[in-house]
């Protein structure tokens, strides 16, 4: 270690504590406030420290309900109610036998009849 | 490596032969604090010069000292009084790594969009303009000697320059540096004895 190295080192603290003491009286200003500023509000408050996880939360499970869609389950009591709005749909097929009315088929000469005798006619209003 | 060595060995002497010499200064400096408050007042000038020898403005330096502060009394009031020193100096320090590659950033973009002139051709501004206020070390006796010093201390590469001012100016020992710059031991003592060599050389004038 030489002389040198020693000055050196004693010459630059020494300016620069001195340097510090001697900050001018605009910035030390600034540098009091800025400490106030720390002091009077140590802790971030609650409502911030919860908005991160609540938002995270309100996030993911926005997204787990856009991507789960229940499968809809017929109830056996509404089975009537669905075969009777597919009734009413306009259909060429002839009704299913399983899900269709009895009484359908017992009227079913009458129905075709009233399905031959309305066309013409309709056509003819014409 | 054999060289590295050698450094390491003799940047230790110099340090502590030092401290003993200026052990006046010092003792301001290393006094245990009696309240958070107390600690920051007898902190704050030196963490804005210190602030301002590594970024070279004053308004970055005061952000970057209000910065420190918050985050300390925010995140570790409850620590030992003890422990205050080398945490503030480690998160003024990566403040200041913040504030210079924000600055970096900044100065590509704005060379990116503007290239750096105007419509008219001329040279833009500088993103960050060189400091030109007067500076307060004016009224010191010493000012071109501080003046060198700061000078040549910007000049080190960052590691030795947060080695040098943390360890030498600001006068913690090897464990707080180390803690501050969050390295080893065996690093600072590397480093510093870089920067010494360096400075030596810049301040031939000073023998």
């Amino acid at each position: 270690m030489s002389q040198h190295d020693r000055s050196l080192e004693r010459r630059a603290r020494e300016l620069y504590l001195r340097a510090s003491r001697d900050v001018d009286p605009s910035t030390a200003g600034r540098l009091r406030a800025a400490r106030r500023t720390a002091l009077a509000d140590p802790h971030p408050s609650v409502a911030r420290r919860l908005l991160l996880p609540a938002g995270a939360f309100a996030v993911v499970a926005l997204a787990s309900l856009m991507i789960w869609q229940p499968q809809p389950r017929v109830a056996p009591a509404d089975s009537t109610a669905a075969m009777s709005s597919r009734d009413a749909a306009p259909n060429d097929l002839p009704p299913d036998a399983d899900i269709a009315d009895p009484a359908l088929y017992k009227d079913m000469q009458f129905y075709s009849w009233l399905a031959y005798n309305d066309a013409p006619s309709s056509s003819s209003r014409k | 490596m054999e060289h590295e060595d050698a450094n390491k060995d003799d940047a230790e002497k110099p340090v502590n032969a030092s401290l003993a010499l200026d052990g006046a200064s010092l003792a301001d400096v290393r006094e245990v604090p009696a309240s958070m408050d107390a600690f920051l007042a007898g902190i704050e000038r030196r963490a804005w010069r210190m602030a301002e020898i590594h970024l070279g403005n004053r308004d970055d330096a005061m952000d970057a000292v209000q910065d420190a502060m918050l985050r300390l009394v925010r995140h570790y009031s409850a620590k030992p009084a003890g422990e205050w020193t080398p945490l503030f100096w480690g998160i003024l320090r990566r403040r200041i790594v913040d504030l210079q590659r924000r600055r970096k950033v900044r100065s590509i973009v704005v060379g990116w969009i503007g290239g750096g002139r105007d419509d008219d051709g001329d040279e833009l501004p500088q993103w960050e303009p060189a400091d030109d206020a007067p500076d307060p070390s004016a009224r010191l006796q010493d000012t071109q000697a501080y003046g060198d010093i700061v000078t040549a201390v910007r000049g080190l590469p960052r590691r030795q320059r947060e080695a040098f001012t943390l360890r030498i100016l600001e006068g913690l020992d090897v464990a707080e540096t180390a803690a501050a710059m969050g390295c080893s031991d065996g690093s600072v003592k590397t480093h510093l004895s870089r920067a010494m060599h360096a400075l030596r050389d810049q301040l031939e004038a000073w023998r």
